[in-house]
């Protein structure tokens, strides 16, 4: 256990935690987009900036993200200085300048007193804010079927040659996680396409309601012990099936017929 | 597990007040969203609640890639941690009862939890088909 201060307040943390998600058990709000639970820290963002100090640092502050800061005994964090605020005004500034249709960083912006940017905004944005977060999912789903391409300004999270990526399997975790909802997918007559790939559908054998890519079951059944026929039902069906052999065994039939 | 939740379906009359429990309890910015139970009538006024088992060798914790539902030992229920959660459904489809849903209201995975410890569905039941005991 290590004793840190944030905002003037004590608070317990545990050995090698990081300072955001310390932030995020005691509920100080501080914004940030590329964080997410399932995910190692990334620190692409940087809206989850601190300001950190030590008794004794003779008054020298430092400005670092929590979010891959370690808590330190005696740390003392302050969330919401002028300092801070205004290195996030900043930050949201250029997000803004960079993301001019995002509604997410519109409303943060707008949450945090930038309601205009001060830089030229940049054309036919595509609202990516290059946090990684797709990428950083997938290589924890065991794929990395998407990645980061080219350098610099031409800098974008694209499959490899912009083809049909050939390690995807149709998750839509990447979409799902996008804190600015960038990357696009569609359900359709049994078909989703993400990514430019087309992925069939599982419908279910009953009623012929959608669920998930048939690659993704595939790879979940490599992955993980789980027989197959469970995939194969959607799950109102399912219930269904289980409420009438519950509904059997109440009767003392051996089980009712569907 | 120090506690076992129990459905008997022969007391239950089908009212869904249980439904209207969960879905209440666990509402979200003041609106209620989908309900973890469902009693389903098999026949003609013969209901079965249909909720999680709690399963000990469970598949959705078995499908689940970033390790987002596990079991509270306390309670018995498996839990969904909504902060590692992304949405991806593998537990929804992998589910062999159907018991871990799609929230349209909400836009998320939900499951039951047994309300860490006090079931809402257990208190509202006006026939006690819905059993919370000790073992």
């Amino acid at each position: 256990m290590v004793l840190i201060q944030i905002n003037g307040k004590m608070v317990k943390a545990h050995e090698g935690e990081m300072v955001l998600s310390v932030l995020r058990r005691e509920g100080i709000e501080v914004p940030a987009l590329c964080d997410h639970q399932a995910l190692e820290p990334g620190g692409s963002c940087r809206l989850c900036m601190v300001e950190i100090t030590k008794a004794d640092w003779d008054g020298w502050t430092k400005n670092v993200t929590s979010c891959l800061y370690p808590v330190e005994e005696g740390l003392i964090v302050s969330t919401h200085s002028e300092g801070v605020l205004e290195i996030r005004r900043n930050i949201l500034d250029m997000l803004l300048a960079r993301c001019p249709n995002s509604d997410v960083i519109q409303k943060l912006a707008e949450e945090h007193g930038v309601m205009k940017t001060s830089f030229d905004t940049l054309p036919d944005s595509d609202n990516c804010i290059m946090c990684y977060a797709c990428t950083r999912v997938c290589e924890v789903l065991g794929k990395s079927a998407i990645s980061a391409v080219m350098r610099g300004h031409k800098k974008v999270i694209a499959s490899p040659f912009g083809d049909a990526p050939p390690d995807c399997i149709g998750c839509l975790s990447c979409a799902h996680i996008c804190p600015t909802n960038v990357i696009l997918w569609k359900d359709e007559n049994g078909k989703r396409t993400i990514w430019n790939k087309s992925f069939d559908l599982i419908t279910c054998k009953k009623c012929g309601k959608e669920t998930i890519s048939r690659e993704f079951a595939d790879y979940l059944l490599e992955q993980r012990d789980i027989p197959a026929d469970y995939f194969e039902t959607c799950d109102d069906c399912k219930r269904m099936e289980l409420a009438f052999k519950m509904g059997g065994l109440v009767d003392g039939a051996e089980e009712v017929a569907i | 597990m120090k506690f076992r939740y129990k459905v008997i379906p022969s007391l239950c009359i089908g009212c869904r007040t249980c439904e209207l429990a969960c879905a209440f309890t666990h509402a979200k910015d003041k609106k209620p969203g989908r309900s973890r139970i469902y009693p389903i009538a098999y026949k003609k006024d013969k209901y079965v609640p249909v909720v999680c088992l709690q399963c000990d060798d469970a598949a959705c914790v078995k499908s689940c890639l970033f390790d987002a539902l596990k079991r509270n030992e306390e309670t018995g229920a498996i839990e969904l941690n909504i902060d590692r959660c992304v949405k991806c459904e593998a537990c929804v489809a992998a589910c062999p009862f159907g018991c871990a849903l799609v929230d349209d209201v909400h836009d998320e995975v939900i499951k039951c939890d047994i309300c860490e410890g006090t079931p809402a569905c257990v208190q509202f039941c006006p026939t006690k088909a819905l059993v919370y005991e000790k073992i």
